[in-house]
């Protein structure tokens, strides 16, 4: 069974209220979501809070997933995600002045686990051959919770122009992954 | 929406960098009488590249803590919020989210070190006793004050959001007549939003001994909005009842002192703070 299948099977067993299998899908994912809510928070207490609400959330909607419209660990992302943008939005600009360097400040900062070297290199060569403006719309979207409009305000550029470097990037991310 | 439309704009919303309107409008596309086997497997693949972007973070373990609080929260120990209609929209959650964040380690770690601290340095009992009441004491004291502090984080959630809000805007109120006043009133601004919704925020107020601080909504006359307590620090953040929010546009706002227990007809106090609410 692959991993996306053995996910679905999992969360079945959470969808029926089976505790341990949630337990099983938080220490497959937490990891990675912690991580990237680490990266996008910059704040171990609001990652650590926006983890627990994810599972929490996963707990609860595990009847809502579909497969058709992505696998177990997008559908965790998209959660976790949408919640730390929710965050981020709120702190508003009060954040984006104290944001500091992509390294965490915090003395307690966990310690990561050894990374899944072909899966970043891939994907470090993908963003690679994206164009400057293009990998710039996505990760400030991505990592920072803009949406268009706040994008078109922070670089300058047309509204519409910065919805066509959103879609055109994204898709030749795609390509590129996927080939 | 059509399918088109759908398929346009699907990257931004699996990135979230949809206006919370914009990205309703796809959910309810996608809940929308279907099939919609494109959207579906689009909406799939947007997802899907999304993840694999967070491909380049190095995994990191989260503290046991976090697993408790879920487990916590699952078995109905602690509240938790209802969850949203659908992922993608962002929906706060912050309150519930507070009763998960576990207190600091530090705050109950501050008795226990003073006792280690004292058996080491031999001093006797009682004095180990009382200093251990004292960490107690002080530990306790931490623990409002961090109590405090994020009821002060909601609150300023609260108003930053509301600040964001279309239409949302500040009112200052000034002291009245200008110039020092009796007293000492402090200064305050009001955050309204024509579509029913005002904040009162203010700092610098002085408890009164024998009177109450109330605020009014000014139209063709005056109509009492609510007290306004000030806390031990001077701030006051004083949501404005809704109810007096919906009679149309106010023409100002204004802080009066009146007799303890406030007044609902109309002033009968000193006014000691107005300002004018601008034209749409």
């Amino acid at each position: 069974m692959t991993r996306p299948a053995e996910d679905r099977t999992v969360l079945d067993a959470v969808r029926r209220g089976d505790q341990r299998s949630l337990e099983e899908l938080y220490r497959r994912h937490s990891p990675r979501l912690y991580a990237l809510l680490l990266r996008m928070l910059r704040e171990t207490a609001d990652a650590e809070e926006v983890l627990q609400e994810t599972f929490v959330d996963a707990w609860r909607r595990a009847g809502e997933y579909s497969v058709s419209r992505g696998s177990v660990e997008a559908w965790l992302i998209t959660i976790a995600r949408s919640r730390a943008i929710d965050r981020i939005r709120n702190r508003g600009a009060r954040l984006r002045l104290v944001k500091q360097s992509e390294q965490l400040a915090t003395t307690d900062a966990p310690q990561p686990e050894p990374p899944d070297v072909h899966a970043q290199t891939r994907l470090r060569k993908a963003l690679g051959t994206l164009p400057p403006e293009q990998r710039r719309a996505l990760e400030l979207a991505y990592w920072d919770g803009m949406s268009q409009s706040e994008i078109s305000r922070e670089t300058g550029d047309p509204l519409g122009t910065v919805k066509t470097r959103v879609r055109l990037g994204l898709q030749r991310l795609a390509e590129l992954l996927a080939g | 929406m059509t399918h088109q439309d759908f398929l346009d704009q699907v990257d931004a919303y699996a990135l979230g960098a949809l206006e919370p309107g914009e990205a309703r409008t796809l959910e309810q596309h996608l809940a929308s009488e279907g099939p919609h086997p494109l959207c579906e497997a689009a909406l799939a693949r947007a997802r899907e590249t999304v993840a694999t972007l967070a491909a380049d973070l190095k995994p990191v373990s989260p503290p046991p803590r976090v697993w408790e609080g879920i487990a916590r929260a699952i078995a109905g120990g602690e509240p938790v919020p209802r969850a949203p209609a659908a992922p993608s929209t962002p929906a706060p959650a912050r309150e519930a989210v507070k009763a998960l964040r576990p207190i600091p380690a530090w705050t109950y770690s501050i008795a226990a070190a003073a006792l280690v601290i004292l058996v080491l340095g031999g001093i006797n009992i009682r004095e180990a006793h009382r200093s251990a009441e004292m960490a107690r004491a002080s530990a306790a004291e931490c623990k409002k004050d961090l109590a405090e502090a994020r009821i002060d984080v909601l609150r300023k959630d609260d108003a930053l959001q509301l600040l964001q809000e279309p239409g949302t805007q500040l009112v200052s109120l000034k002291p009245s007549p200008p110039g020092p006043a009796p007293g000492a009133p402090g200064t305050g601004v009001v955050l309204f939003n024509p579509r029913g919704r005002a904040l009162f925020v203010g700092k610098s107020f002085q408890a009164q001994a024998t009177g109450d601080y109330e605020l009014w909504i000014i139209r063709d006359k005056p109509i009492a909005a609510g007290q306004l307590k000030p806390g031990p620090d001077g701030r006051v953040f004083s949501e404005v009842r809704p109810d007096v929010l919906t009679g149309g546009r106010p023409a100002a706002f204004a802080v009066s002192v009146e007799p303890k227990g406030g007044e609902r007809d109309a002033p009968k106090g000193p006014i000691i703070l107005t300002g004018a609410v601008a034209a749409p």
